[in-house]
């Protein structure tokens, strides 16, 4: 049985009066692909803030391989081996595209003094490797795309910048991959090729996790194992897709009571 | 330390807190309403009790009575400081709406740079302070070694009305429900259908025309204005605003009299007078350290 | 573009400049400068058309080593030339000390996005510190004070620095004016460091040679102030050279990061705080050099001038110029610092003026007048 590596116990987030996230358990094993649905507004952008630091949970615990992770800052997550998406894109438009790239693999660079300022031949060598890593990265989702490497983001398309925020979160070889509305505003067949490429990574990376928000059913039910629902902030069904949305409680969620 | 004697330090401390919380006041409206840190707000005030004392040389030799030239200059200094208010949010700020909002504070902060100049380079002998009109009557109580003059009182009373009179409008009125509907979502309130232009226009002449009657009481109080008054005002005024939590007025309002009170603590303190504002600043500093959103303010989550 | 072609555009395009700015410093009636006034924009406009401008840019792309080492050489000329001139050589040593105090606040400001609305009251603790132990450390090198005076506005900027942190940015320029105000005040009521009549300065006396005396004979003679103003020019050098290299390299891309989204940054690994902190240090440090070196050679300092308008000139130094570009604070100190003594009506009305000129870019073109390109890591391909 796969182990698990992310975990989550009564975890509570409230904001004011109102309660975002109540009591949820969750749980995420290695290699797993895992689907979260549920309505606008049920609590899944806000499950990712919770587990990447950005809120504080007002209760429960987050774990990771079993380790109590909970409220740590967004910075420690990143060192854990967890990258993610944001659903509204929070990329830096006025640089280039290289350096949002470069920003997302922090783990990899060498931020001393010395080798940044003084050491300007070692720095230079160390540049190529992260340009070289960005083409390669940015080719696989798309092959234009590694063209545009040195022009700001501000000048690619929307959906050019999906995938720039797809790779800034893959660029580091994270573990555990939180992905929120990657293919918002794609075509089916942009949406499909996201997807294909995601499936290649994970076979050349067997122990990436990945969790993914979306609201196309069609895809959830393609790329995920297994999949968890929101709604109000709790879960009301969990499994494979096929058996959840035969689930009168889910259908009533997304469509309403009769 | 007798009685009179502490008497007449909380008397002085409290025009002084209200003054600020005055402006303070003024800074949370804006804020509240757009984000907004309005930097020029000291200079507005400044500016209005000078077009006060222009006003007041005016009537003067039309020999007009006290009261009337009291009453025409206050209406007419904070009718005028509300429509340059009006025309800063117009031509200024909303403009940059869309900017890094570090933008907006640059450009008010210029603006304020600019009122003053042109206040010291303009008004006639503008670089020294001026004398203000005694419009007040100028009894006072003697208990002791506590001068309670009348003047203190009615500052004080009219400041404190003018913080009401601006709570009733905020709630109860509907350009106040406009403005605190605005304060909370802007996208709802536009989509319920209020004119989110006219809002801003109207909390920005709100904040001005208080700014100028803070300015005019400062003027009848210490009966001497200059034009670098309303630097000191507007940090003191947007420091307590701060310390009180950016959004609330009673927060502005705890603010205002908490630096006052930080400053009469600091004058009976130090023996030497200029500590007293050295003092106020450091702790402010220390507190805003302590509680960055405010002692009263509740913390506004990011949506992310 | 040929390598001996390049360097000849730059070569170039240092001598225009240097002409220029000779003209502008050594001339004094009005109707004079008023000419060069004109013909400067004229010039730009066409050099614009014949896309002179974009040619040079090239070029200084392609070598910037020789770039910035040809314009260090071309103002070793000016000084050269203006060896005479006392005036204009203190203008010209006040332009490159203001800014060098402007390339800090770019690295604050520009980079991490750092608020600092006390850059003269920085400038000023480097002003003291060069006072109070050249006064009283007879025995220690000057040049270890100026260090040390950098070394005193970094650490006494740090007081600011927790208080900078858990707040916002608009709380943060809050906070550093207040500072300005507490420091003017300060320096005001205590008269250990001379109170409102101020301290007096002993000058500079480096490498065994004294400030004091005048340009040595043997190499042209001149005012004692050319060694003043090369030091500034060094010192401005050096800045300029840390302030590119840390902007060309992991430390600038961070902290243009934390200055775009905080948030974001955190959740790539990121840390905030160590990057302003990282970054105010650093500026407060050059604020601090200059201050030293400019306390030296007026001789003497008093707490008038360094008041909440200078840090905001300086401010306006860097949005004129262009926010976060670091060759840009150059020619925005040179006209914020010069007009003003050339042209009389200018001086009086010079916060007034500026104000209105900074709230017109901020209006119209906050990019500035040089706006910041993309960040180029090396000379040729990189972007």
């Amino acid at each position: 049985m796969r182990q698990t590596v992310l975990q989550t116990k009564e975890l509570t987030v409230s904001f004011g009066g109102l309660k975002a996230l109540n009591g949820l358990d969750f749980q995420l094993c290695e290699g797993e692909f895992l689907g979260l649905i549920g309505p606008n507004g049920s609590g899944k952008t806000t499950f990712f803030n919770a587990l990447t630091g950005i809120y504080r949970p007002a209760a429960g615990s987050v774990l990771l391989h079993g380790n109590d992770i909970t409220g740590a800052p967004p910075n420690k997550i990143y060192a854990y081996g967890i990258t993610r998406t944001f659903q509204r894109l929070r990329l830096a438009t006025s640089l280039s595209v290289l350096d949002n790239l470069i920003i997302g693999n922090q783990r990899n660079l060498n931020l001393g003094l010395w080798y940044n300022i003084f050491n300007r031949k070692y720095f230079k060598q160390r540049l190529q490797e992260q340009i070289q890593i960005a083409e390669e990265l940015l080719s696989r989702f798309s092959r234009d795309l590694a063209v545009h490497l040195f022009k700001p983001v501000s000048s690619l398309s929307m959906i050019d910048r999906r995938r720039v925020e797809v790779c800034r979160a893959l660029i580091s070889e994270p573990k555990i991959l939180l992905l929120d509305e990657p293919s918002a505003g794609m075509t089916p067949d942009e949406t499909r090729a996201l997807m294909d490429e995601l499936q290649h990574w994970r076979e050349q990376y067997p122990a990436l996790s990945i969790i993914l928000i979306e609201h196309e059913m069609e895809l959830i039910n393609k790329v995920s194992d297994r999949c968890v629902v929101l709604n109000y902030g709790e879960k009301i069904a969990e499994g494979r897709y096929s058996e959840v949305s035969k689930e009168p409680g889910v259908r009533a969620a997304y469509l309403g009571e009769d | 330390m007798d009685l009179g004697f502490i008497a007449q330090y909380f008397v002085n401390g409290l025009v002084q807190g209200i003054t600020y919380a005055l402006v303070a006041v003024g800074f949370t409206l804006f804020f509240g309403v757009l984000d907004v840190i309005k930097f020029s707000h000291g200079d507005v005030l400044m500016l209005g009790a000078f077009t006060a004392l222009a006003l007041f040389l005016g009537l003067d030799q039309l020999a007009s009575p006290a009261w009337l030239s009291l009453i025409i200059m206050l209406c007419i200094g904070t009718l005028a400081m509300g429509l340059l208010g009006a025309l800063l949010c117009k031509f200024l700020v909303l403009p940059l709406k869309e900017s890094p909002p570090l933008n907006t504070l640059l450009i008010t902060l210029m603006f304020g740079s600019v009122i003053r100049e042109s206040v010291r380079l303009f008004f006639p002998n503008g670089s020294n302070p001026k004398p203000f009109p005694a419009l007040l009557p100028e009894a006072s109580i003697n208990w002791g070694n506590l001068n309670l003059r009348l003047d203190s009182v009615i500052l004080i009373f009219t400041g404190a009305l003018a913080i009401v009179v601006t709570h009733l409008i905020i709630q109860k009125t509907r350009i106040g429900l406009a403005i605190r509907a605005v304060a909370q979502d802007e996208e709802t309130a536009r989509l319920m259908g209020i004119d989110f232009k006219k809002t801003v226009l109207a909390t920005f002449a709100l904040g001005s025309g208080l700014a100028a009657l803070s300015g005019i009481s400062t003027g009848l109080y210490y009966q001497e204005i200059n034009f670098s008054m309303g630097l000191m005002l507007g940090v003191i005024g947007f420091s307590a605003a701060v310390v009180g939590g950016l959004g609330s007025i009673y927060g502005a309002i705890v603010g205002g009299l908490l630096f006052a009170f930080l400053q009469t603590l600091g004058a009976i303190w130090f023996s030497v007078p200029a500590y007293k504002d050295v003092f106020a600043f450091a702790v402010i500093i220390i507190l805003m350290a302590w509680r960055p959103t405010g002692l009263l303010a509740d913390r506004s989550a990011e949506r992310v | 573009m040929s390598d001996l072609k390049t360097k000849l555009v730059l070569l170039l395009g240092v001598a225009l400049s240097v002409i220029v700015l000779y003209g502008f410093l050594y001339l004094e009636r009005e109707w004079e400068i008023g000419v060069l006034l004109v013909m400067v924009p004229l010039g730009v406009y066409f050099l614009k058309r014949a896309n002179a401008l974009t040619y040079y840019q090239h070029a200084a792309r392609e070598m910037p080593r020789f770039t910035w080492i040809s314009f260090a050489l071309g103002v070793v000329v000016l000084i050269m030339l203006l060896r005479h001139e006392d005036f204009a050589l203190l203008m010209l040593t006040t332009v490159l000390l203001y800014a060098t105090v402007s390339l800090g606040l770019t690295i604050q400001f520009g980079f991490a996005g750092v608020v600092n609305f006390a850059a003269i009251a920085f400038f000023g603790i480097g002003a003291y510190s060069m006072a109070i132990l050249n006064q009283h450390f007879l025995h220690i090198p000057d040049l270890l004070i100026i260090f040390f005076s950098g070394a005193i506005s970094a650490l006494l900027g740090a007081l600011l620095i927790l208080p900078i942190l858990r707040t916002r940015g608009h709380y943060a320029a809050l906070i550093t004016i207040a500072f300005g105000i507490l420091f003017r005040t300060f320096l005001e009521v205590n008269d250990v460091l001379g109170g409102p009549q101020g301290l007096r300065v002993s000058g500079l006396e480096m490498f065994g040679w004294d400030f004091g005396n005048s340009f040595p004979n043997e190499l042209g003679g001149g005012s004692f102030y050319v060694a003043y103003a090369i030091v500034a020019l060094v010192l401005l050098a050096t800045g300029y050279l840390i302030t590119r290299l840390i902007e060309a390299s992991w430390l600038g891309l961070n902290m243009d990061s934390v200055r775009l989204d905080e948030v974001a940054s955190a959740s790539f690994g990121i840390n905030g705080p160590r990057w302003k902190i990282t970054a105010f240090m650093l500026g407060n440090c050059f604020a601090g050099f200059a201050g030293a070196v400019y306390a030296a050679m007026y001789g003497f300092i008093a707490p008038a001038s360094f008041n909440l308008s200078d840090s905001l000139l300086l401010v306006s130094i860097v949005l004129l110029g262009g926010i976060g570009n670091p060759v840009a604070v150059i020619p925005a100190a040179f006209l914020i610092v010069v007009l003003p003594e050339k042209f009389q009506v200018i001086q009086e009305y010079r916060l007034l003026l500026f104000g209105i000129v900074v709230i017109l870019i901020l209006r119209f073109r906050p990019s500035g007048l040089m706006p910041r390109g993309l960040r180029q890591y090396f000379a040729g391909r990189f972007g």
